[in-house]
């Protein structure tokens, strides 16, 4: 104990300067904050994604047929491997959102929804399960059915009436996209749960018939080989009662659908996490660096009475722990308070369930271990460089280990005062000390560059989702109740006024046919005309579809992830209409990657050929006259044709807008952008208080000589002139050195999103918002945290300046 | 003592009177006028008040030193009047300005350009040469055209004999020069008034000359200087020294009077003895009460030999007369009487206070030792 009044004397003098000590915790404790907040969302989110989707039982397979009703369930259940089997029957019909206005909805039903076995739900509002005549709708895209519980939902028959069932429920279903087929959650439709009375009342024919088996496996589920072994055997049972299946999928216990998207969110949260780190690291180094400017009298005085090197730096190593200690009593508490929010935010984004704040240790572990490490290996310098001073220069303030010398900058710089000695002042302040410069810089350079890259990242991202507007071009697309002859459909949609282009596409749902002959997940095939001006294509690899080509198919990025050996020029096997095909392939285009499902194209006249309907189709893609419509004005055109084609007798299954289908496919896109949006304020926070720490503690060790400037004339203007330069010169410096570093750390960013977004690296995105908003930023900044210390000073008597240590 | 060793010790002491006698009493037309000031600082420990009730004037063209004790609060003085810091009560006019009243904003433009202040740690701005921190105070206050600035901080730096080394950084320098170089930028708006704390306190014996050499030439030139310092070699070179004893002027009548006395001796007098005024001729048993020690403060106080009329001595201010030599002057039946030509002041401490005093006060004894030679050589009766 032999250091305590010494300690008490570093306490007190810290404690006799709240500002500058403040600061210093504020620069420890955002970072230990960043790193908390980061470190819970890291842990938590993912966490409860995959208990969450666990505790639903979600199938493990999962087989689509036509519709059954042989091959009970409790046949299938017999089958090795499986546990659990539960028959499901799904339909797809329209509900009216509007007085013209329809949305996709698929219906669900069960025999018993009341004990559903696999695949559960939460009941989020109202009664579960529906009753007669009543329907319960998952809550991601309630808001596109513009009702509430309580409301009467006008649901489409299959003869096209409407008939109106009640909205009893609104549940959470945490198996919407589970398998890809279905173009994953945020392609899937709304998702409405009826009684199997319900169906029928809907006219739904055979209601009582399913077309989904849901199973549960006996042993390791997440044994993706294990689970195709079990699945292929379900398909031949199935086969062997005459089921005639569509498609088999199979996923894991934990593997929540939307885990992609929180990997994708975890590695921008790493990236950022170790940027965080370092910035933190080079805010206590600053910091502590101006401390143990501040205290070199202090040390000098221990010298003199005796203190040994050891026990100086005991002293301010042992302080630095306590700012970390500080920092970590105020940051440990406040991370939750920001990260579960935010956890709680994404939750409906991305379809899991929050269960609830809760001590995360990783989190406390991860700023417990920075706040012991950081503060003191930043210390660990300038401490030692302090405790290393003499006795002499301590007292003194004369540095005798470095004589002074002028630079090249010095001598630049006098030729500047003739014209004005203030801005000299100005900059040789600012290069004066060239470490805590760099310090500074690299401090305010990294805080910049991740707020700017967070804002590149995102236009990235954006421009990504612009780009899939290529695949989008039709202001309308229409689906039939059956093939027509295009020639006829496009005679009667071209009467409709606006119209300016119609094109007849095929579709095709397809299974991938694997080596072994089992039959894989489902694809959509889309076949426009080859020289369809309508799909402008990102191509990664190969080529696009050419007029002439014959079994050519262009493939998703998604098959790269799940096949990685395929190769442009290799035959890939499809079941299409229950035969298998060979297509050659020609391209990998990138779509909206695994936010979408398996999907392919292939040139119309092949595949209804392949399909023997030539000169046939079921979907038409609508033009109008009038370039770049807005979705109101698409819906406008929409609800013309769908008129003018029932007037003619031709029944419309669906039509659905350009834009509508450019915003389910990017709407995981959103989720992405504003998080990265939450980012970047975090970042900019973190960045903030680095800069008015860092400036403010330049000036407050500047105090003196503002006295004595002040003593031989300087008015406030003249003072405020000087400092505001020197700040606005850091920032400025500071925003050059961001903007540069902001390309590569953008580039890393965007490419861990892009490897589990779409397995491949990014497109290079460019925001001069981000840029402009921190230029704004750290001009603001500059100001303040150089104005306010000012200020202070020059409110200071100068007898008070003076005697200022 | 033999009469030329006298003669010599009388000059000397003459010549101590002189130093601390005011030219004169506040008045109107003085350059600098301090009055009642008090200084109260406040902190965690409670109040201290460091000056009570300093009041004090100053010539154009003087040199005078504020000399002091540490924490004597001389510095404090020196810094009411640059304005560094303010009064807690009282006024301090320079010219026509009150600076007392003045904002600091205001208050640090008028200092450039009316005041040179020279600090004990010299306070140059580091990070500029000797000569653009000499050039600063003209940018900082615009008095010099912009086009001569840099000729002037040039002149200046060789009239302080840094011509060589203006475009040094002062960490290069030494001391002495970068004190030169502080003392270059006081003068650099052409104030009239410098204001030097402890100029040469951080200075070896030869730079201190130096500088003091060149506030000389200064005082030459017509520039008023305060100086405030604690080396007694330099206060008697100035022409005038204010003694400072915690917080308060010591009556510089008293100080002149008894210079081997200790402060708080002093400040104690200072205190007690109270002034009185005898009319033209006026004897000194006229006085209310019976004096153990006078001072003269003003006018003449005569000593003459009733019989032998025409020997007498005149005691002029700054002399003092105590119990002993009073007593021997009624001994030897000799008359003490008011100057007939402008009367007499005196500044008076009653016989029982006085004993009292030297019983209890064992320096003030020491501070005394020499009470009653001063008569006693004047009136040639050896000591």
């Amino acid at each position: 104990m032999r250091l305590r009044p010494r300690l008490q004397k570093v306490l007190s003098d810290l404690a006799g300067n709240r500002q500058r000590s403040l600061l210093v915790l504020a620069s420890i404790a955002v970072g230990l904050f960043a790193i908390g907040v980061i470190t819970t969302i890291y842990v938590v989110g993912p966490d409860d994604m995959r208990s969450g989707y666990a505790a639903t039982n979600p199938p493990n397979i999962a087989v689509q047929a036509l519709l059954f009703d042989r091959c009970a369930p409790e046949h299938i259940a017999q089958t090795p491997g499986v546990r659990q089997v539960e028959a499901v029957r799904y339909a797809s019909t329209r509900l009216q959102t509007g007085p013209n206005d329809w949305a996709a909805i698929d219906l669900r039903t069960a025999k018993d929804l009341a004990n559903l076995q696999i695949g559960t739900v939460t009941v989020v509002n109202g009664k579960w399960p529906p009753g007669e005549r009543e329907i319960v709708i998952d809550q991601y895209k309630l808001p596109d059915t513009n009702a509430e519980v309580g409301d009467m939902i006008e649901l489409e028959t299959p003869s096209g009436k409407t008939k109106a069932v009640r909205l009893v429920g609104v549940i959470q279903d945490l198996g919407i996209g589970a398998f890809r087929g279905a173009g994953g959650f945020f392609n899937a439709p709304i998702q409405g749960f009826v009684t199997q009375e319900t169906l029928e009342w809907l006219e739904q024919p055979q209601p009582k018939r399913y077309n989904t088996l849901l199973l549960t496996v006996q042993g390791d589920d997440q044994d993706e080989v294990y689970l195709e072994s079990v699945a292929q055997q379900v398909r031949e049972e199935l086969e062997r009662c005459n089921v005639q299946v569509i498609s088999v999928a199979t996923r894991s216990s934990t593997e929540h659908p939307n885990l992609f998207l929180s990997q994708a969110i975890l590695a921008v949260l790493l990236v950022i996490g170790l940027l965080v780190a370092f910035l933190s690291g080079f805010l206590i180094t600053n910091t502590l660096q101006a401390i143990m400017n501040q205290q070199v009298q202090q040390i000098g005085i221990l010298k003199t009475v005796g203190a040994r090197r050891y026990q100086v730096m005991g002293i301010y190593l042992l302080l630095s722990l306590l700012f970390g200690a500080l920092a970590f009593v105020i940051a440990a508490p406040l991370a939750p308070q920001v990260a579960f929010p935010v956890i709680d935010f994404l939750t409906v984004q991305m379809n899991y369930i929050f269960y609830g704040p809760r001590l995360v240790p990783e989190a406390v572990i991860a700023q417990a271990v920075l706040a012991v490490l950081l503060p003191v290996s930043a210390a660990l310098l300038p401490v030692w460089q302090g405790a290393n001073i003499s006795v002499q220069e301590a007292l003194s303030g004369l540095s005798q280990r470095n004589p002074p010398n002028q630079g090249w900058l010095d001598r630049k710089l006098s030729g500047l005062r003739r014209r004005s000695l203030l801005l000299v002042v100005s900059l040789r302040n600012t290069f004066r000390r060239k470490g805590r410069l760099l310090l500074t810089l690299v401090t305010l350079t990294l805080g910049g560059a991740v707020f700017i890259a967070t804002f590149s990242v995102r236009v990235s991202l954006l421009d990504y989702v612009n780009q899939i507007v290529q695949y989008f071009l039709a202001d309308v697309n229409i689906t039939l109740d059956r093939a027509y002859r295009i020639e006829e459909i496009e005679g009667l949609i071209r009467q409709v006024p606006g119209v300016k282009q119609v094109e007849g596409w095929m579709f095709a749902r397809t299974e991938i046919v694997l080596a072994d002959g089992s039959v894989g997940e489902s694809v959509s095939l889309l076949a426009p005309p080859a020289a369809s001006p309508l799909v402008k294509p990102i191509l990664v690899a190969g080529r696009w579809l050419q007029p002439g080509d014959r079994n050519a198919i262009a493939l998703s990025e998604l098959f790269k992830d799940a096949f990685p050996d395929l190769e442009v020029g290799d035959t890939l096997r499809l079941r299409v209409e229950d035969k298998e095909t060979d297509w050659v392939v020609v391209g990998f285009f990138q779509l909206a990657g695994k936010v979408s499902g398996y999907s392919a194209y292939t040139s119309y006249e092949y595949l209804s050929e392949l399909l023997n309907q030539p000169g046939r189709a079921v979907a038409f893609r609508v033009v109008s006259q009038s370039p770049n419509l807005n979705n109101l004005e698409q819906e406008a055109l929409g609800q013309a044709v769908e008129a003018h084609l029932s007037r003619n007798g031709i029944r419309v299954v669906d039509m659905t807008t350009g834009k509508h289908l450019l915003k389910t496919a990017t709407d995981g896109f959103d989720v992405l952008t504003s998080f990265l949006l939450f980012l970047a304020i975090l970042t900019a926070l973190t960045g903030s208080i680095g800069l008015t720490g860092a400036m403010s503690l330049n000036v407050m060790e500047r105090t003196r000589e503002i006295g004595i400037l002040r003593a031989i004339g300087a008015s406030d203007k003249a003072l405020m002139r000087i400092v505001l330069t020197e700040g606005a010169l850091i920032g400025m410096m500071s925003w050059v050195l961001s903007s540069l570093a902001a390309f590569p750390i953008s580039e890393l960013m965007s490419d861990s999103i892009s490897q589990s977004m779409f397995g491949g690296p990014a497109n290079f995105g460019f925001s001069p918002i981000g840029y402009v908003l921190w230029l704004v930023a750290v001009s603001a900044l500059a100001v303040v945290a150089s104005v306010m210390p000012a200020r202070n000073a020059t409110r200071l008597t100068i007898r008070e300046v003076l005697s200022y240590e | 003592m033999d009469s030329e060793q006298a003669r010599t010790w009388q000059v000397q002491r003459f010549a101590q009177r002189q130093r601390f006698l005011p030219s004169h009493t506040c008045q109107e037309e003085s350059l600098i006028q301090m009055k009642e000031i008090v200084k109260v600082f406040e902190n965690a420990a409670g109040k201290f008040t460091a000056l009570k009730g300093v009041t004090a004037c100053f010539d154009a063209g003087e040199f005078v030193s504020i000399v002091g004790k540490s924490g004597s609060g001389k510095s404090t003085l020196v810094n009411m009047l640059t304005g560094i810091d303010h009064p807690t009560s009282g006024s301090v006019r320079v010219g026509d300005t009150y600076i007392h009243q003045m904002s600091e904003n205001d208050m640090s433009l008028w200092r450039g350009a009316n005041l040179g202040i020279v600090f004990q740690f010299f306070q140059l701005v580091p990070t500029l040469t000797l000569l653009e921190n000499v050039m600063l105070p003209m940018v900082l206050v615009e008095r010099i055209p912009a086009a001569e600035r840099e000729t002037r901080a040039q002149a200046l730096l060789e009239m302080v004999g840094l011509g060589a080394v203006a475009e040094k950084l002062p960490a290069a320098v030494s001391g002495g020069q970068q004190q030169s170089a502080a003392i270059a930028r006081a003068l650099a708006n052409d104030p009239p008034i410098l204001i030097a704390d402890e100029p040469t306190g951080n200075l070896d014996t030869r730079s201190a000359d130096e500088v003091f050499d060149l506030f000389t030439r200064l005082i030459e030139q017509g520039k008023t200087i305060l100086m405030v310092t604690h080396d007694p070699q330099l206060a008697r070179r100035t022409t005038r020294t204010l003694l400072l004893s915690d917080g308060e002027l010591i009556n510089p009548w008293i100080a002149a009077a008894f210079p081997e006395m200790g402060h708080s001796q002093l400040l104690w007098l200072t205190h007690q003895m109270k002034p009185a005024v005898l009319g033209r001729g006026a004897r000194l048993s006229n006085l209310e009460m019976a004096p153990g020690l006078l001072v003269v403060s003003g006018g003449e106080l005569v000593i003459g030999d009733a019989r032998h009329g025409e020997r007498e001595i005149q005691l002029e201010a700054g002399a003092f007369l105590c119990a002993e030599d009073l007593h021997t002057i009624a001994e030897q039946g000799l008359q003490v009487s008011a100057g007939a030509a402008h009367g007499c002041e005196l500044l008076a401490l009653d016989e029982a206070a006085f004993s009292a005093w030297l019983q209890h006060d064992r320096a003030a004894e020491a501070g005394l030792e020499r009470c009653g030679s001063d008569f006693n050589l004047r009136w040639g009766m050896g000591v």
